[in-house]
């Protein structure tokens, strides 16, 4: 699989901005997190991979399986050391290695030239190759001579978008670019396109999961697949990859490895939508409790950041409000994404500190929804009448008085309803941290129907799930706000 | 002894100069009411008393502060000077009795007790003692004018302003906080009180002053100025209003 990673040079890019604004050195960037090893025994490393790559790696029953996930743990074993798997999501991996926030990253990832810039490669895995599949009722299309007017869907960046778009002038037909797996496979079902090009072995897995396409043309030469350590560090873990691959070839285990992923695959069992419903709860459940957890916590931080820059704007020192609008600007003039991404992987390369992902997130929101509470707070205090401030002070109470007696009575009354909204804002924020691999509850519908495929059902389960936690937690908080703000 | 000293008081709001030198003294005791056409300075001059309008320039002198220093504690000055605006400005969040017991008891004058003895009083003196579980959302103008009026006296003033109290009120509920100010000042407060009843500055007042334009035209009794002005800017003013 080829991967370009245009987020990564995004994101890259940021960092390169960021960094000059803070002032920090290059040097500092480049320092490495990780703490050399002499020898891999007994050593724990961490390892980065994507979030769903079927059969390299996705999840059955909540525990990461696949060829990618087999292989490093048997060569672990076979070579004494252990591994702790994160899976992030393949540019998410890409670039926690980048920054040394992971030892090594395994995601079914095609060493390129581009990528041996930035990447030490261990011995090829895997041979890949590029294959076509259609609906499965699709009869008319058999070869790449049937494409003529037609339009084909392949996924950005990868190789079979290269192939595909190779080919498509001497057969005439058009190439989309889609982000997963399981969103092209629903595109060709749905008719939206007649046909994939897609990774070989990634489509002969979803074809045994039932998700009604086949396949009509034999895999096209492709590339092969890698395990990276950043470039100059952990030599002595790309060296026992290598070693402990190479045995597991001579002792048959590769191919046993390979066979149970490719050769006999177990058959998809077809559950109705209640067997997909209470399958799928214990993890969306899992997924819901860190949603809640990260909502709580930052609409806290948000809220005393909020309280605090909020009075800072009604300040009479020209230097407060400048801060505090300085702060709104940036969090409000950024978009979240970029924001998550920053402080997840901009901020460990500018300051040597490895965050984890809850943290991370948690940062993010709470900056992100401060600002808007910032503003919540500004507008309630601002909209009671000047008068109220001039009645108290004029009656010889100090301003702190008359803000705590006087104005935030009434200011907060008029402010909870806005504080409700941005509640359920950073409620369904959350689900952007999906894509630095927080494991909330949209990450964990996305690996359920990365693997199974049924992504219309398993989106309708996830979207209910928001619906009524939203929907309670709304109708509490209006209750709340009836009862105490009367 | 002046109870009031203002010498060469000036205001700004931006480059707009709103009060152009005023210069007024005013006894213990004294009732003065501000006469003038709107736009005059008559309520950024009763502002400046307490400062709730800064100074651009000059000296205010209230009951031996010099508000011009900047360390004079201006809370403490304004437990002096009572203030009651044209919108009553009551806090719509307490009960009427809520209103006049929190400057006493945030200022820690009195207990909590002592707070509710002294503004239960108080509401009797404004005749609205049936009144004090009441929101303000709950009383006419009128009432909410006069429960302003025990407000400020809560923390007991020397001085009192009044900041054309009857303007927003329906005619028929004039009358009665006419009554309460007319009240205080048979009781020897000192009073500022800026109004557009000519009726009653005329009947209360010991001293009249008419502003227009930022700047003292002419000052004196009732009797001198109502009867027989010297201005004609002011006798211009009093043939409209009279």
């Amino acid at each position: 699989m080829f991967r370009a990673g245009k987020l990564s040079v995004a994101v890259m890019a940021l960092l390169a901005l960021g960094g000059g604004f803070l002032g920090v050195s290059a040097a500092a960037a480049s320092q490495p997190l990780a703490q050399p090893h002499a020898a891999v025994t007994g050593e724990n490393y961490v390892i980065g991979t994507d979030t769903t790559f079927a059969p390299f790696e996705y999840r059955e029953d909540g525990e990461l399986t696949g060829i990618d996930m087999d292989l490093i743990r048997d060569i672990a074993a076979n070579q004494g050391f252990t591994v702790e798997i994160k899976s992030l999501g393949f540019d998410a991996a890409l670039q926690a290695l980048q920054s040394n926030q992971v030892d090594g990253v395994i995601a079914g990832m095609s060493i390129t030239d581009e990528r041996e810039l930035i990447f030490d490669f261990s011995d090829p895995y895997f041979d890949s190759g590029v294959q076509m599949a259609v609906a499965e009722d699709n009869t008319e299309i058999t070869g790449y001579a049937d494409l003529v007017g037609e339009t084909v869907v392949a996924k950005r960046g990868s190789e079979g978008e290269t192939f595909a778009n190779s080919i498509k002038d001497e057969y005439g037909f058009t190439v989309k670019a889609l982000a997963d797996s399981a969103t092209m496979y629903d595109d060709v079902k749905a008719g939206n396109s007649v046909a994939v090009f897609d990774d070989y072995p990634v489509l002969a897995y979803g074809i045994n999961q039932n998700n009604g396409l086949k396949s009509v043309t034999e895999k096209e030469q492709g590339s092969s697949y890698g395990f990276a350590v950043n470039k100059g560090q952990n030599p002595e873990l790309l060296a026992a990859f290598n070693t402990g691959l190479a045995e597991l070839k001579d002792n048959g285990e590769y191919q046993t490895i390979l066979d149970t992923y490719l050769e006999q695959p177990a058959p998809a069992m077809a559950s109705g939508f209640f067997g997909l419903l209470s399958d799928s709860m214990p993890a969306l459940m899992k997924g819901l409790g860190l949603t809640l957890l990260a909502t709580g916590l930052s609409i806290l931080i948000a809220l005393v950041l909020g309280v605090l820059f909020g009075f800072f704007k009604v300040s009479e020192s020209r230097v407060l409000r400048g801060i505090a609008s300085v702060y709104v600007s940036i969090f409000r003039g950024t978009p979240l994404l970029v924001q998550a991404f920053f402080f997840y992987f901009g901020l460990p390369q500018l300051t040597g500190q490895s965050i984890d992902v809850l943290t991370a997130g948690v940062l993010t929101l709470s900056l992100n929804a401060g600002a808007y509470m910032t503003e919540i707070v500004r507008g309630g205090i601002q909209s009671v009448d000047p008068g109220q401030t001039e009645a108290g002070r004029s009656l010889g109470l100090g301003y702190v008085t008359t803000m705590r007696r006087v104005v935030l009575p009434q200011a907060v009354k008029i402010m909870t309803p806005s504080f409700i909204n941005q509640f359920v804002m950073t409620l369904k924020d959350t689900s952007l941290l999906a894509v630095i691999g927080f494991a909330e509850l949209t990450y964990q519908g996305q690996q359920i129907y990365a693997a199974n495929f049924r992504t219309g059902e398993t989106l309708l389960i996830v979207a209910a799930l928001y619906f009524i936690v939203i929907n309670l937690l709304t109708m509490l908080s209006n209750k709340l706000d009836k009862r105490f703000n009367k | 002894m002046s109870k009031i000293s203002v010498s060469g008081l000036r205001k700004s709001f931006g480059s707009n100069e709103v009060l152009k030198g005023l210069d007024v003294e005013i006894t213990e005791g004294e009732v003065v009411c501000v006469i003038g056409p709107s736009g005059s300075g008559k309520s950024t001059f009763l502002r400046c008393l307490n400062k709730l309008d800064e100074l651009s320039a000059g000296t205010v002198i209230v009951d031996g502060f010099n508000l011009s220093d900047k360390t004079v504690d201006l809370n403490e000055v304004r437990q002096h000077i009572g203030m009651v605006f044209q919108h009553f400005n009551l806090f719509p969040h307490m009960t009427v009795l809520q209103n006049i017991m929190l400057a006493p008891t945030e200022l820690k004058k009195e207990s909590k007790a002592d707070a509710r003895a002294t503004a239960l009083k108080l509401l009797d003196r404004v005749g609205l003692s049936d009144k004090a579980d009441a929101r303000p959302a709950q009383l006419s103008g009128g009432q909410k004018q006069r429960v302003a009026i025990a407000r400020s006296l809560a923390v007991n003033p020397d001085i009192m302003l009044f900041d054309e109290a009857t303007s927003a009120l329906d005619p028929e509920m004039v009358g009665e906080v006419l009554q309460v100010i007319r009240d205080l000042a048979a009781e020897g407060m000192t009073m500022v009180v800026v109004t557009h009843e000519m009726g009653f500055a005329r009947e209360v007042a010991d001293r009249v002053i008419f502003m227009a334009d930022g700047v003292i035209v002419e000052e004196g009794t009732p009797a001198e100025l109502f009867g027989n002005p010297q201005q004609e800017r002011t006798q211009d003013f009093l043939s409209k209003v009279l």
